[in-house]
């Protein structure tokens, strides 16, 4: 392994990293700077449940009509995102647990879910050209994001075996790519992971304060039985 | 169903009307002068004001949704305005809050500040671009909340909306209808400027009626009466266009064997601090309303059928006014389900033979939390209840909300994405439609009218008070 590889995996990738976590610290400070109001009212419902169950909206494709009507959308989210969680995995395998890639099926299952999310990226690209209504409101950041994305697919599908003693220049690239993306990704809206939990906190939190998340489903028993 | 499709650059474009902002000023409203209500004022450095607001009114959860939002654009497919003319992309939810988002990531993201041309972040240049905002937040959204409930990343565009829609209200930069509401509850306490003198024969010609129609002389609707289970606080258009509703609620309270109370001030449970954005306005109007129940000692507020009155009364107003919630504060809905279930009123289904369909009003479906509530009622004093579909916190909106009725200039396009609407409607083959909310009323019978439906609105009152089995008289009797 050449010494460019070595720092890549290691000492940059730790640098990077460690970039990313302080901006995120960063960031989520200065979100707490701003002000949040004391709700005052009579519950109706459950604040934590409303949480609950708008952080596990996520794994429940039937809870919003927008996808249900758009199913493949919702395959597309899994998989583009399955492979994103492979890619991630793979630059801390590679250095930290080689062995583990050593193991040929674990090889092909980690290419299979990046090279899935490859062509889900793909198909979002072309998504996001051709409908008017994306294209007007997608910014660079957003094609940019979208870009670096499949670039660190491609590139993991390349890199996952492994095979420094042979064919380092993939692996070069793809440690390359991770440095760039860990600098990149918290100011870009890449980061959107990061207010994720916080947009379906607030959002639950005051849905479920009012009793409108969960959904309710026909029932006999109503309201009135409630301290409204 | 009509094809017209409204040209919407040009709406965007419609000119700032101030000949009522100018009128106010130059009769010294009160209002005016002790700065409640803003006027435009030309020479002020308003693309600076608007920055400086914005500054002071982002709270967290605001924040979060303008930097959430990941442009999928899945909220295109549950927007009525979007889903009514998809070759229009400023339709999309997501542009539409993308106007406010690129101000905020120009002046407060670390990227936007830095390198605004790769996030889409921008500053107003001018009035001009203020007013076009303007246009966007009041006249192309009703902030149905539809997208907020079908975005993955839950970033409430609704909230966005009706924040810019405040700043914006702050500088004077309102459409002429919203000024004009927004004044008169300013200036008198209800948004239909109702006089006491009017409010209060309205409420004696209704309980005559009542009389008359019972023969029953002890029916009452009493005014600013003390220790009563319930204050009983109302649209102001009941008192101005459907003052049958209040009959039909005097009338219902009546058989129930209710202590109940209407009070002199503070009886309108409507808010236009909820369309315009403005909270002091909203705190105004609720703060009237909490503090006529704590006067008269009722033991809790009762809320007539109005969508965004009971968001406002039940949910908003006490946030707004920071005012701790003390008593229960319910819709009349709920009072009547208890009036059924204890056996305080009988009802009887027959007597609304035809068929009845439900109309989920937005501010309750989706910022309330009444949806199996009216159902419930409907079920047991209509023969022939349908659903129309989608419906509960999915149904679209009568396209109407948010004020959209007292905003003439919009009018077109509000009728032309009504057609999302109109298809639900017809479908249900129903010949009423019922809702629980007096502007869905309005919104509703406007789109009726547009598209040639065959339809009439109801109110959950009038069918139980239609259905209400009175002791010792023929049902014929109730009309």
């Amino acid at each position: 392994m050449s010494e460019l590889l070595r720092i890549l995996e290691n000492e940059i990738q730790i640098a990077a990293l460690s970039f990313l976590g302080i901006v995120y610290l960063f960031r989520i400070i200065w979100l707490f700077k701003f002000v949040y109001h004391k709700e005052r009212t009579y519950p109706a419902g459950s604040a934590r449940t409303g949480v609950i169950y708008s952080m596990m909206n996520v794994a429940m494709p039937w809870a919003m009509e927008s996808v249900r009507k758009k199913p493949f959308f919702y395959v597309q989210f899994v998989i583009f995102h399955i492979g994103v969680s492979a890619a991630i995995s793979s630059t801390f395998i590679i250095p930290y647990w080689p062995g583990l890639f050593k193991v040929k099926a674990v090889v092909i299952l980690f290419q299979l879910s990046t090279g899935a999310a490859l062509i889900v990226g793909l198909l979002r690209l072309f998504r996001r050209l051709s409908n008017p209504a994306l294209r007007l409101i997608s910014s660079l950041d957003d094609y940019a994001s979208l870009i670096l994305m499949i670039l660190f697919f491609a590139a993991g599908i390349i890199a996952i075996p492994n095979r420094y003693e042979t064919d380092e220049w993939p692996l070069i690239v793809f440690f390359a790519i991770t440095a760039f993306l860990l600098i990149y990704v918290p100011f870009s809206k890449i980061g959107h992971y990061l207010y994720y939990p916080f947009t379906r906190y607030f959002l639950g939190k005051t849905m479920g304060h009012r009793g409108i998340l969960p959904r309710k489903k026909s029932k006999t028993t109503t309201g009135a039985d409630s301290n409204q | 169903m009509s094809d017209d499709k409204v040209d919407t650059s040009k709406v965007v474009n419609l000119p700032l009307e101030t000949k009522t902002q100018k009128k106010a000023k130059e009769d010294r409203l009160r209002c005016v002068a002790q700065g409640q209500l803003k006027l435009y004022d030309p020479k002020a450095n308003n693309v600076q004001r608007f920055i400086d607001l914005l500054s002071q009114r982002i709270n967290r959860p605001i924040a979060i949704s303008l930097l959430a939002c990941v442009h999928c654009g899945m909220c295109a497919d549950s927007c009525h305005y979007a889903l009514a003319r998809p070759a229009d992309p400023t339709m999309t939810p997501a542009y539409k809050a993308d106007q406010i988002r690129r101000i905020f990531k120009r002046h407060r993201d670390w990227t936007g500040r830095i390198i605004p041309w790769w996030v889409h972040a921008r500053s107003p240049a001018s009035d001009e671009d203020l007013n076009r905002l303007k246009n966007i937040v009041f006249g192309m959204c009703s902030q149905c909340r539809r997208c907020t409930l079908n975005c993955p990343m839950g970033v409430d565009t609704a909230a966005l909306i009706r924040m810019t829609r405040g700043i914006l209200t702050e500088l004077g930069i309102v459409p002429e209808g919203v000024f004009n509401v927004s004044r008169d509850q300013w200036e008198t306490g209800n948004q239909m400027a109702v006089t006491e003198e009017d409010y209060l024969e309205t409420l004696e010609w209704m309980k005559e009626e009542v009389q008359e129609e019972l023969g029953v002389p002890e029916v009452d609707i009493p005014v600013d009466k003390k220790d009563c289970d319930f204050m009983y606080t109302i649209n102001p258009r009941e008192i101005k266009f459907d003052p049958r509703s209040i009959a039909h609620a005097a009338k219902i309270f009546h058989f129930a064997g209710e202590s109940w109370t209407m009070p002199k001030w503070g009886w309108d449970q409507t808010n236009f601090g909820l369309y315009s954005g403005d909270d002091r306005l909203g705190a105004y109007v609720a703060r009237n309303l909490y503090e006529a129940a704590k006067k008269l000692r009722a033991k809790r507020i009762v809320i007539s059928e109005c969508g965004h009155g009971y968001r406002s009364t039940r949910w908003e107003g006490y946030n707004w006014a920071d005012y701790d919630q003390k008593i229960p504060t319910e819709s009349v809905v709920i009072t009547l389900i208890r009036y059924i279930k204890e056996g305080r009123i009988k009802v009887d289904p027959a007597l609304n033979p035809e068929p009845v369909t439900f109309h989920d009003s937005c501010n309750i479906a989706r910022s309330g939390d009444l949806v199996e509530e009216p159902r419930w009622i409907l079920k047991r004093v209509c023969s022939d209840f349908r659903e129309m579909h989608p419906n509960r916190t999915e149904n679209f909106c009568c396209a109407g909300g948010s004020g959209l009725l007292s905003m003439a200039e919009y009018r077109p396009l509000r009728l032309e994405v009504a057609r999302i609407k109109a298809e639900q409607l017809k479908a249900t083959g129903a010949k009423l439609v019922c809702t629980i909310c007096h502007n869905c009323v309005d919104g509703l019978n406007d789109l009726i009218r547009h598209y040639k439906l065959e339809m009439k609105v109801v109110q959950v009152l009038d069918l139980v008070a239609n259905a209400l089995i009175v002791p010792g008289k023929e049902p014929s009797f109730q009309k």
